[in-house]
């Protein structure tokens, strides 16, 4: 059942505008090839150098000449002007067609949509048998019942056509009736049918100029076809169909005759089509009033090139598995130019331990996670720095060696494993499929360290639940496949991303506890990505605030949550709802998060920070040894605090 | 239905038999011919216009036309004729493919069934048939006719088997004495009718295939590259771009086979019920002398035709050469006469075409648009055109006239009142009738032939028969069929004699 | 799978019914007496009489409704009005005819479709992008008989590599047959390509956005792999419900690409039909295309069970 409202809450009706840019040339060809067919169908006996009809059988089938910038037909009529003519019926058909179309599957569609019961059943009914025969048979059939003819043939298309736009007019009634049911509670004395009768009207105007287009060109293109097969419009008239109709007859001698039909028939159905496309565009996104695409208002200035402040890298840890150096990542934004999304990041990890990455959404920290995969995406990229993952930089892997990488060294979890997972495929298989691609095991092994693993992560009954899909299953369980998944080939790294957000609060202790356990069995480092600080405080050894794409302070966990040095950091901190604090509001930290693009040139913190001084205006360097913070007046705000 | 498979499959049974005997002659090899119009029916009784050539293997006539367009004998030995009395001898010894006997019995009924049914014209002079003795028919006419013994040349000679008749699928399940059987179980409809040789025939000597097949293809250009890829050893072909390629071509051959196909455009409905201007003579005079038969010919004919303004071409005896040029193309003067008639603003009338005739008639509408004429093209299914030309349906027609045809089947087919392409029964004129009558006084080509040139005049005056251009008969081969000694094409039909015929090496 | 089938099948029988009451009800809406049409004007009134009375015209239409839909079931269409061919015979030769065409088309629409489509979706904006989108823009424009004239100027008559016109069976030679069937099936599956390549491309643009498409990178599967296994197993479940629809236009679509390379198809069979309103011929034809329309969306059905597990009945 088709419900044309489905996605748009209020009853409003849509409004058509078109989008300026692209589509303006489309729609500004398109349209003229369409009003210049309009005009030569109207004033094709002006324009017309000969008569369409009249021959010269002498002159028959020359090429083009001055005389005859098309050449002539079999017949010595000039090409041009049947051509022209050609225009007139082609317009007459697909006008003749669609308005039939139009207004016999419209109130039709209405009537039963709005009369419902039997009367439906039946013509729908009706409708599906009418649909499930190939369109040109039922337009034959109707022609053997009226007989041949350009008129008759387009009642023929008028009536196929039709069924669309029953089944839209039908749907809308369907979808409004529903809302209008709501209202008209409320209101009083109005019949809900005058309300929907209101309701309807604007409602179908975008549909239906949609369906139109996509019905003209399919007429223009049923007509030529039908006149081709000598249903249609019958010679001597000129439509392109029948043009190419005596044209197939001397293919052998004067191939050319098939091409000027030919192409007007394209020139005009794309033109149709295009248009079509671009007024189907422009209501779908008329629906939202998008966002602004213009310019940011103000451009990173701390050049590309170099990150801005030199930081220097922080020490080397013992038994480090990753270690990520000035990093910097840039994506491209809307208007094509690159923007920074990271920079100037450096952080290490040890085995066994967990780096909880937190930020606000926005922040850059998921992002950090893909780039260490090489996997941000088609639009972005890294631009400096190394990630060295048990000794080799991923940077500089090819594609090839870096998929060997990915898997096997480092995997990774992500936020909804409903997601995640391929809905396509069963759990089991999608595990094995990794056990199998990226260890060689055999199908049968594969399976069963499938089932052995789905029961590590806690799942009862492994055998059984590794053959079922993933809508088969609640999402922390699921979740815990992606985690089998992700630990399958005993990666040296996990990075997990947000693997909580999305769980019920009780299932999400849970896969923490399981993070926990599996780490000290497999004893692999973890960089868990959360914006949730207490999820963080919960799991981490060590943790590292993002802002704005960068790191703001890195912290043992114990450390960070008794004394935060970063006024973000003590911001978070103090938004976070404790058990024992519930009752004074939270504070929150004024302001957003700037977008990639419009970040403050000094201290990305400033333009929201209550301590932000003048000094703050250019780029602060990340300093400290076991602790790190990237705040100029973290010192003298330290000692406040402490005051 | 059954009762033919059940008789079929003893003949089955008795080929297996007779094929180890050393007297059948059992022929070799594969001929296959390409027909361009639809497979209707093969029922000789039912048949009209073309398609002859998928009822030749099968059934044989009483007479056929010699190399020079005599009368033959074939199923008959010897015939007389005495005024309105015809007697004709039988061939002895000859049986029908499904074991009954042919004889005067035989014979006879298929005269009468064809009277009866009333679509072979030629036996519209027949009253009756009867048999004589066991071998001798006679055949009672209504009236002289100089022509009969021609009409059992063609279809209106054939010679069904008895209890065939009765078959409602007789169309699908031609039995005759032919050299060949049909196979229905190897024929596809519509594209394919086969046929293998008849174990009961008379004349064994005269079979020299394992296998004759005719392909229908009536796409004019498909029917080409089948030629030219072997697919077929043969076909027909009308004066169209295609024959034009054959003839240009060096491995292919076009043979003018002699009759001819007058191509004219008749006036049906003369008096004017459906369309009035066509009851006025100055119209259709201006009709005929609007076409331009030169540029006609060279264009959609490709210059394989003449032009023609009456029903016989140079060399027959009925052809009047006094008539030639009679409306040669003059525009102004048939827009004169279309002034000076009560329809001086033009009118319109629906045209019936099949695909092959569709650029003729796109010229001649042409030719007709130029004198304020509208011709609407109204497409009917190949294979219907004369069908659908006696009907009503249609206020004009055209066709082609096949001028090995007697004169007097003009008459019977235009002329009368209640002849065969004269559905809105019009009136003939006292002069067309008187001269109708008097072709039918003697059999003498000499005498009738004076006869004949009157008439074609007052056709010409009355202009309800507009003829267009002439084409000989057109057989595409291949160069080995056409080196073939044992191929015969029959006089003015457009088949292969295939009495005798043997597959090309 | 045998109980969706099942169902499925049950489903069908209502759409059935009403497409043969559709059928059948063009007897009593076509302008003509079938009587006449057989006869033409020779035949006298008690002829026409006995033939009404053989044709068993003088029974109420309901009765004969039923009468045909008894023989219908059967396997028996009825006889042609033409001649004595049986419908179901004259169909069935032609049927092999038009599914060639119809199977080669959707199978080069199929593979063209996906290749472009997914060509396209794994470089959005690049030049195969735009290609891609201009070439299905285009190829759902072109008429698809004026391509296959195109077709035939160019590798028939020019250089000769396929046959102009014809068809060979695939019995009679296999690779005759592909020669045969190769220009009218490009002919016929070109609009159908351009249509399954769109739809894949967007299908494929969204499903490359998709979490586990992600995932499965992140777990170091080939890209080869991702994108042929993950993407689009996903991707071709919006295209499955295209593809039937599309294999429903390639039919259709099929009769008047018959025409240009005068093939002997079904469409061959249905235009001769409509000229000669050979009714039983229509009415069988009708019958045979849905049965082969329902068989298809049958089988989309089962394909969009076999790709989305969500789809399927438990």
């Amino acid at each position: 059942m088709t419900t044309t409202s489905q996605n748009e809450p209020n009853t409003g009706p849509r409004r058509i505008n078109f989008r300026p840019s692209a589509s303006t040339a489309i729609v500004a060809a398109a349209g003229s090839v369409l009003v210049l067919l309009v005009f030569l169908a109207i004033f094709a006996d002006w324009i017309a150098p000969y008569d369409p009809l009249r021959q010269n059988l002498i002159k028959a089938m020359q090429g083009p000449s001055a005389a005859h910038w098309l050449g002539t037909d079999d017949l010595g009529r000039d090409v041009l002007s049947r051509l022209i003519f050609g225009c007139r019926i082609a317009v007459l058909a697909a006008a003749e067609a669609t308005s039939i179309a139009v207004l016999l599957g419209v109130p039709l569609g209405l009537f039963i949509g709005y009369r419902g019961g039997w009367w439906d059943w039946v013509v729908m009914r009706v409708v599906e048998a009418v649909v499930s025969i190939p369109g040109i048979m039922v337009a034959i059939v109707i022609i053997a019942i009226l007989g041949a003819g350009l008129h008759r043939a387009m009642i023929a298309l008028g009536i196929l056509f039709s069924t669309s736009f029953l089944r839209l007019a039908r749907g809308v009634v369907l979808a409004e009736r529903e809302e209008v049911y709501v209202r008209s509670a409320r209101v009083i004395g109005a019949s809900d049918r005058r309300i929907l009768l209101r309701h309807i009207f604007p409602n179908i105007a975008p549909p239906l100029v949609v369906q139109v287009t996509l019905t003209v060109g399919a007429v223009l293109l049923a007509e030529a076809g039908l006149s081709f097969i000598g249903l249609g419009v019958q010679p001597p008239d000129a439509s392109w169909g029948t043009m190419l109709n005596s044209a197939a007859a001397y293919m052998d001698l004067n191939w050319f005759l098939a091409v000027p039909p030919g192409i007007a028939i394209i020139l005009t159905v794309l033109s149709v089509n295009l248009l079509g496309d671009v007024i189907r565009d422009s209501i779908g996104r008329g629906v939202a009033v998008g966002v602004d695409p213009g310019k940011p208002a103000e451009r990173f200035v701390p050049a590309i090139a170099a990150t801005g402040a030199e930081s220097p890298a922080p020490p080397p840890l013992a038994d480090e598995v990753l270690r990520v150096e000035g990093l910097q990542v840039l994506v491209s934004g809307r208007d094509g130019h690159e923007v920074p999304v990271i920079t100037d990041l450096s952080f290490g990890i040890s085995r066994g331990e967990t780096l909880g990455l937190v930020g606000e959404s926005g922040s850059g920290k998921t992002i950090t996670g893909l780039s260490i995969l090489g996997l941000i995406g088609a639009g972005g990229r890294t631009t400096h720095g190394s990630i060295v993952l048990n000794g080799r930089d991923l940077r500089r892997l090819t594609p090839k060696q870096l998929e060997e990488v990915r898997g096997n060294e480092v995997a990774m979890v992500f936020q909804d494993p409903t997601t995640s997972l391929n809905p396509a495929f069963t759990v089991g298989s999608q595990i094995a499929e990794v056990l199998r691609t990226k260890q060689g095991l055999s199908g049968k092994q594969a399976w069963s360290r499938v089932v052995e693993l789905i029961d590590r992560v806690g799942i009862p009954r492994p055998e059984e639940r590794a053959r079922a899909y993933p809508h088969e299953l609640s999402g922390g369980m699921a979740q815990r496949i992606a985690i089998a998944r992700a630990l399958s080939c005993n990666p040296s790294l996990l990075i997990a991303d947000e693997p909580t957000t999305a769980l019920d609060v009780t299932v999400q202790q849970e896969i923490l506890d399981l993070f926990r356990d599996l780490q000290g069995e497999f004893g692999m480092a973890i960089l868990f990505v959360t914006h949730d600080l207490a999820v963080a405080a919960d799991i981490s050894d060590r943790i590292s605030v993002m802002y704005a794409g960068e790191m703001v302070e890195m912290a043992e966990v114990d450390a960070l949550f008794a004394r935060p040095r970063h006024p973000y950091t003590r911001g978070l901190l103090s938004a976070m709802p404790h058990a024992s604090s519930r009752n004074p509001p939270l504070p929150t930290i004024r302001g957003n998060v700037p977008r990639p693009g419009s970040w403050p040139s000094g201290c990305r913190f400033s333009n929201r920070c209550d301590f932000a001084t003048a000094a703050c205006e250019r780029p602060i360097p990340l300093v400290g040894t076991d602790r790190l913070v990237r705040c100029i007046r973290a010192p003298e705000l330290e000692l406040k605090a402490a005051s | 239905m059954k009762k033919w498979i059940t008789t079929s499959g003893v003949i089955a049974a008795l080929a297996l038999g007779l094929a180890g005997s050393p007297a059948s002659a059992q022929g070799s090899g594969t001929f296959k011919y390409a027909e361009q119009v639809k497979l209707i029916t093969m029922d000789p009784q039912k048949q009209s216009g073309s398609g002859v050539p998928f009822l030749r293997p099968a059934y044989e006539s009483l007479f056929e036309k010699g190399p020079d367009g005599e009368n033959v004998p074939l199923l008959a030995t010897e015939y007389t004729v005495d005024g309105l009395d015809v007697t004709i001898k039988l061939r002895e010894g000859v049986s029908f493919s499904n074991g009954e006997p042919f004889n005067a019995e035989a014979a006879a009924a298929n005269i009468n069934r064809g009277v009866e049914i009333g679509i072979v014209e030629g036996l519209k002079t027949v009253e009756s048939a009867k048999a004589i003795d066991e071998y001798t028919l006679g055949i009672k006419l209504k009236e002289i006719d100089p022509a009969i013994i021609t009409t059992l040349c063609y279809t209106g000679g054939m010679m069904i088997a008895p209890s065939a008749m009765a078959d409602p699928a007789l169309d699908r399940n031609p039995v005759g004495t032919g050299p060949y059987v049909h196979s229905k179980d190897e024929s596809r409809e519509g594209e394919v009718q086969v046929y293998v040789p008849n174990p009961t025939y008379w004349d064994k000597d005269m079979i020299g295939l394992a296998r004759y097949e005719v392909w229908e293809i009536p796409d004019d250009t498909a029917r080409l590259n089948a030629l030219k890829t072997g697919q077929i050893d043969a076909g027909n072909w009308l004066s169209n771009p295609q024959a034009a390629i054959i003839d240009k071509s060096p491995d292919l051959k076009l043979i003018r086979n002699n009759g001819g196909l007058n191509y004219h455009v008749i006036i049906s409905d003369r008096e004017g019920t459906v369309v009035p201007a066509f009851a006025d003579p100055m119209v259709r005079k201006a009709m005929a002398l609007a076409i331009d038969r030169d540029a006609f010919n060279q264009a959609i004919q490709f210059g394989l035709a003449v032009k023609s303004f009456q029903p016989y071409g140079k060399g027959d005896w009925a052809y009047d050469p006094a008539l030639e040029g009679v409306y040669e193309y003059n525009v102004e003067k048939a827009r004169e006469l279309m002034a000076q008639s009560k329809f001086p603003d033009g009118f319109t009338f629906d045209m019936p075409s099949i695909p092959i005739y569709q650029p003729r008639l796109e010229a001649l509408a042409g030719f007709f648009n130029e004198i304020g004429i509208t011709m609407n093209i109204v497409p009917v299914e190949p294979g219907t055109l004369a069908r659908r030309s006696r009907t009503t349906d249609f206020p004009a027609t055209n066709l082609v006239w096949n001028t090995v045809t007697d004169p007097k089947f003009l008459a019977l087919r235009y002329i009368y009142e209640d002849a065969a392409y004269n559905p809105f029964k019009a009136k003939p004129s006292e002069a067309l009738l008187a001269l109708a009558q008097e072709g039918l006084t003697s059999v003498e080509t000499d005498v009738r032939a004076p006869i004949y040139h009157k008439m074609a005049a007052q056709l010409a005056d009355e202009a309800f028969l507009i003829f267009v251009t002439n084409a000989p008969i057109l057989i595409g081969v291949s160069d080995d069929t056409a080196e073939n000694p044992t191929v015969r094409y029959r006089y003015g039909e457009d088949s292969i004699n295939l009495r005798g015929l043997k597959a090309n090496d | 799978m045998f109980r969706l089938v099942a169902q499925r099948l049950l489903a069908l029988v209502p759409l059935l019914f009403i497409v043969s009451v559709l059928a059948f009800s063009f007897t009593s809406l076509l302008p003509s007496d079938p009587v006449d049409l057989i006869l033409g004007d020779t035949g006298t009134q008690e002829q026409h009489e006995m033939l009404r009375e053989r044709m068993g015209l003088n029974e109420p239409l309901v009765v004969r409704y039923f009468q045909w839909l008894g023989k219908a079931v059967q396997g028996d269409l009825g006889t042609s009005f033409f001649n004595s061919v049986s419908v179901t015979d004259a169909v069935l030769l032609r049927l092999p005819v038009t599914l060639s065409l119809t199977a080669i088309s959707a199978l080069i629409a199929i593979v063209v479709g996906i290749a472009a489509g997914v060509a396209a979706a794994l470089h959005p904006r690049s030049w195969i992008d735009r290609l891609a989108t201009v070439g299905a823009t285009f190829g759902q424009a072109v008429p698809n008989f004026w391509f296959g004239l195109i077709l035939v100027a160019v590798f028939a008559v020019n250089l000769r590599w396929f046959p102009a016109t014809g068809f060979t069976p695939i019995s009679v030679s296999p690779w005759d047959w592909l020669r045969s069937v190769t220009l009218p099936s490009l002919a016929l599956g070109l609009s159908s390509s351009a249509a399954i390549a769109r739809q894949v491309r967007s299908a494929m643009v969204g499903v490359l956005q998709q979490d586990y498409i992600r995932a499965a990178r992140a777990q170091g599967l080939s890209s080869r792999r991702v994108i042929l296994r993950h993407a689009l197993t996903n991707a071709m479940v919006p295209v499955v419900a295209v593809l039937s629809f599309q294999i429903t236009v390639l039919l259709g679509g099929a009769l008047i690409v018959e025409q240009v390379f005068a093939i002997n198809g079904l469409g061959t069979l249905a235009i001769a039909a409509v000229r000669q309103q050979d009714i039983p011929m229509l009415q069988g034809l009708v019958l045979v295309m849905v049965g082969l329309v329902v068989l298809v969306q049958l089988a989309t059905d089962l394909l969009y069970g076999l790709l989305n597990p969500k789809a399927r009945p438990t």
